[in-house]
């Protein structure tokens, strides 16, 4: 057996890989561009046209096809992942921020976070569900829904922070305190510059995972569409490009969210880099 | 001296005051505090719930067992955790075959650390995106009209189209399999990035082809990675109704999609008895799987 | 020289370990103390107490006259240099140093002008000109001493804890480190407690050297007093400078291993073991055959090998034991004289120079 025929095969089958994974994105993004409105979601293209797009904004002459119940929708996701971004990243880091000293039943309050983003959202879903029926509660994406989100998002806002409490030095508060500067002051000017980072990847799970959340809000939101629930709600019907158009932003949405924080990121390596940079000069 | 004197006064007087442990309680308290009211209650709530009394919109709290017995004594219900059990098992088997040579490729043949970065990146940039999106995109690619028919028709492979592929189990697979790999990816190459490459470049010079290495090396260093990857996947497969609502049309109902219809149906005690055999059989499934390995100690 | 911190049977135990089992030291002010102790002795763990990083068991810390150990640390005004010096790695070298006056919760400095004023004198004081605006991360080890001193002297503390602060320092800064920390001391008039496993660096720059032993105060003396005359053999084992012994005291000599020692006139130094203790330096090596004083003993053992360390050579001999006996014979004194391999050598000291232990 030689190890480089090995390698090329191996490498050729990730290409494939890539494309099993990437493909069917792909092929959404080419069929948003199908004509409309008599255009289906299917191939050939008719002809390539952004309609789906228009109608996607209302741009278009009324049709057969419903647009989609985007505007409203949107902005409840958008309000509902900032909401959860904010709780859980502050739940995660003070939770995390106590984990750096040993206590007793810490092993249990570990898994007791952690179980919020095993259990599925069916479960945890149905089952606010049923406390806000038996309590009289109503249910809305702003209550029930949220408080299921951050279940969901807390836990990797906490094992992130966790990742980055296990390699700070503590003898920089110590030192910070010794200077006779209070503990709350402390973390404000010492520990919180330093762990930024950490608390900004916290705060790009949790948007994400929250924007994109579905099968907790599915039980727990009440009669309002958030986005996801608007897509869910086509799957029962016939679908249209204008889902695919959909898709298409949506997707690059998320990849803009992605550059942001990279650039975030890159920007705060960067200007470490170059305070270095310009005193060796 | 007077000095002297405070010092004399306090010298026998034991320290008690200790530093705060209390102040650990207070950073854990809302995080305990929202994990016990919104993920501990419901999931007690539905446990308590499967056994109260269903009347045909209502449920009333008169306890009885006749949600479960009904679960239990349904074709449709047993039929449900039946296909739940076998699609996981397909999806679990299928994402290792299909992740296992990937992650092999990126973890332990790519060594120039750029590019096994890149490859990472791109394997996990689909996880950003809407997974509903990622979900429905498949619906294009296998339909009759679909991508896949269309290129096997135009390449003289097959006349008519495949009409199994959309709307049946085998589209259900394809699509969790699709969505899950990364999860099944991630872990193996993390765990074959570890390992020692001199290792093997040892058993080389001995003379020991590639697949006694991958027997006796690769594989055994890789298992807790495939592990770990399993319990991602089961553990989303198991709580899964979405892809198989999107892709099955009506025709593979899982548990989930059994609770979703329940609810929507106003039959909560039984979407409960469904909620609460689901929960256990995840418990079942990931207890046995912890006990392969220490999920803390390996990431 | 009045007090300015006491510590009174201060005790500290990890689950079964005892770090600190009764501490009692008065510390005077504008001094620089070394507390000098093998690792584990608990060295770390005190200093750790006195900044109030870790709480002790039982005792009571007294600073200024008044009680302190359940003062929480930014309220003692105790000063702390830390062996990796702790910089701010997100702050410039001035930022670093003026991090401490901007954010103290007593006695803020608000002024900008008065901040830049303090910054800039300390920052020559220590000798850090020029580097004002540099990244922490971007200056040498020396360097970034310096910033962790600046930056805690700048506070004005009336006490400055330093923990193994040249421990991160190679050999050549280290020696000359030495030295300026004296100086800068001086110059602040403040009180350094300064903890080291160095038993030279301890000698070198304590006014009193406190010796620490498994969670005890061993001694506390001058430099001259400790390195002449240590309290106890496990003192003496660790200044690395005694040849010691085991043994029992016998009709007014010192009987062990090696042999019969008669004792000189001085009477043996209380510890809990008899031991008996002779310098490196004290001891002369002559041919078997020489002749020796009414004073003086004698053992024999094998040459081993011999280690050039600048201005002293040290020797190394076995005894019948099998124990390595070593001399040191200072190169100011004479030429170095070279030894036989394996041959048999006299080792002769003076009765009066060893110290005895009973």
């Amino acid at each position: 057996m030689n190890a480089s025929g090995i390698k090329t095969g191996l490498g050729a089958y990730t290409a494939l890989f890539l494309v099993f994974l990437y493909g069917p994105l792909v092929v959404l993004a080419i069929l948003s561009f199908q004509t409309g409105p008599e255009g289906g979601p299917q191939f050939p293209i008719i002809e390539w046209s952004t309609y789906w797009y228009k109608h996607l904004f209302g741009l278009t002459p009324p049709s057969r096809i419903a647009p989609l119940p985007i505007e409203q929708a949107l902005v409840r996701s958008l309000g509902l992942a900032v909401m959860t971004m904010i709780v859980s990243t502050v739940l995660g880091v003070t939770a995390a921020q106590a984990f750096r000293r040993k206590f007793r039943g810490s092993g249990v309050v570990f898994y007791l976070i952690v179980l919020g983003m095993m259990v599925p959202g069916v479960l945890v879903g149905l089952g606010m569900a049923l406390v806000a029926n038996t309590l009289g509660i109503d249910r809305h994406w702003w209550s029930t829904a949220f408080v299921l989100h951050v279940v969901y998002t807390f836990p990797f806002a906490f094992l992130v922070m966790l990742a980055i409490f296990n390699r700070f030095d503590p003898s920089m508060e110590e030192a910070s305190w010794s200077l006779g500067v209070t503990p709350a002051r402390t973390f404000r000017k010492v520990t919180f510059p330093l762990i930024f980072p950490g608390v900004l990847s916290a705060m790009l799970f949790a948007f994400t995972l929250s924007y994109d959340e579905f099968s907790r809000t599915l039980f727990a939101s009440g009669r309002d569409l958030t986005l996801p629930l608007a897509i869910y709600g086509t799957f029962s019907v016939e679908v249209h490009p204008n889902v695919f158009a959909f898709g298409v932003l949506t997707t690059l949405f998320s990849f803009a969210l992605l550059g942001t924080y990279a650039a975030l990121m890159m920007l705060s390596v960067r200007r470490a880099k170059r305070v270095a940079i310009q005193e060796e000069a | 001296m007077s000095m002297m004197a405070v010092a004399e006064e306090t010298e026998m007087e034991p320290v008690v005051e200790k530093k705060s442990p209390g102040k650990a309680l207070w950073l854990l308290a809302p995080g305990v505090i929202w994990m016990s009211l919104f993920l501990v209650l419901p999931m007690l709530m539905m446990v308590y719930v499967s056994f109260w009394t269903q009347t045909t919109f209502t449920i009333e709290p008169t306890l009885t067992l006749k949600s479960w017995i009904t679960f239990f004594t349904s074709d449709t219900y047993l039929g449900a955790l039946w296909t739940t059990v076998r699609i996981w098992l397909i999806v679990l088997v299928a994402t290792v075959l299909v992740g296992y040579p990937a992650a092999l490729f990126v973890g332990l043949f790519v060594k120039n650390k750029a590019l096994q970065t890149v490859l990472l990146v791109l394997c996990v940039i689909p996880f950003w995106t809407s997974f509903l999106i990622r979900v429905l995109a498949w619906r294009p690619m296998l339909g009759k009209e679909g991508a896949i028919n269309m290129i096997l028709m135009n390449l003289g492979i097959t006349d008519a189209p495949i009409e199994v592929l959309l709307f049946s189990e085998l589209s259900v697979i394809i699509g969790m399999t699709q969505i899950y790999c990364v999860f099944m990816v991630g872990p193996i190459a993390f765990m074959l990035g570890r390992i020692d490459t001199s290792i093997i470049e040892a058993a080389q010079d001995l003379g020991a082809g590639f697949w006694r290495i991958f027997r006796t090396i690769i594989l055994p260093l890789s298992m807790p990675g495939v592990v770990v990857g399993a319990i991602f996947v089961s553990v989303m497969v198991l709580g899964e109704f979405a892809t198989s609502a999107a892709l099955s049309g009506r025709k593979v109902n899982l548990l989930g999609n059994i609770i979703v219809t329940q609810v929507g149906s106003l039959k909560w005690a039984f979407a409960a008895v469904a909620g609460v055999v689901l929960t256990i059989l995840m418990g079942a499934v990931v207890a046995a799987l912890l006990r392969v390995v220490d999920l803390r100690k390996e990431l | 020289m009045s007090t300015v911190l006491q510590l009174k049977s201060i005790t500290k135990t990890y689950g079964d370990m005892r770090a600190l089992s009764g501490i009692d030291l008065a510390l005077p002010g504008d001094a620089y103390i070394s507390l000098l102790g093998p690792s584990g002795s608990g060295k770390t763990t005190l200093l750790r107490v006195i900044a109030g990083f870790e709480q002790p068991d039982g005792g009571a810390i007294l600073f200024d006259g008044k009680r302190i150990d359940t003062v929480a640390p930014h309220k003692r005004g105790i000063g702390f240099v830390f062996q990796n010096f702790a910089l701010f790695p997100h702050l410039s070298v001035a930022q670093n140093i003026a991090y401490g006056l901007e954010n103290r919760d007593v006695d803020p400095v608000t002024d900008r002008r008065v901040v830049d004023a303090r910054v800039r004198d300390i920052i020559s004081l220590v000798g850090l000109s020029g580097l004002e605006g540099r990244a922490v991360t971007q200056i040498s080890g020396g360097q970034r001493q310096r910033v962790a001193l600046a930056r805690t002297l700048v506070t004005e503390p009336r006490m400055v804890l330093l923990d193994e602060p040249l421990g991160a320092l190679d050999a050549n800064l280290r020696a000359r480190m030495r030295a300026e920390l004296r100086a800068i001391r001086e110059r602040c008039g403040v009180t350094f407690l300064h903890v080291t496993g160095s038993e030279a660096e301890a000698l070198a720059m304590g006014d009193t050297v406190l010796v620490l032993e498994s969670g005890r105060i061993a001694q506390s003396a001058d430099s001259d007093t400790v390195y002449n005359r240590p309290a106890s053999p496990a003192v003496a084992r660790f200044l690395n400078c005694y040849n010691l012994f085991q043994g029992r005291i016998e009709a007014g000599a010192f009987v062990g291993g090696a042999g019969r020692f008669a004792l000189g006139a001085s009477a043996p130094t209380r510890a809990a073991t008899p031991a008996y203790a002779i310098r490196y330096d004290r001891v002369s090596v002559r041919p078997r055959d020489a002749a020796i004083g009414e004073d003086e003993i004698r053992i024999e053992a094998n040459f081993v090998a011999s280690e050039y360390s600048g201005a002293a050579v040290n020797s190394f001999f076995a005894l019948d034991d099998g124990r390595v006996f070593e001399v040191e014979s200072h190169l100011s004194h004479a030429a170095p004289e070279t030894y036989a391999e394996q041959g048999r050598y006299a080792l002769v000291w003076k009765r009066e120079d060893a110290l005895v232990y009973a």
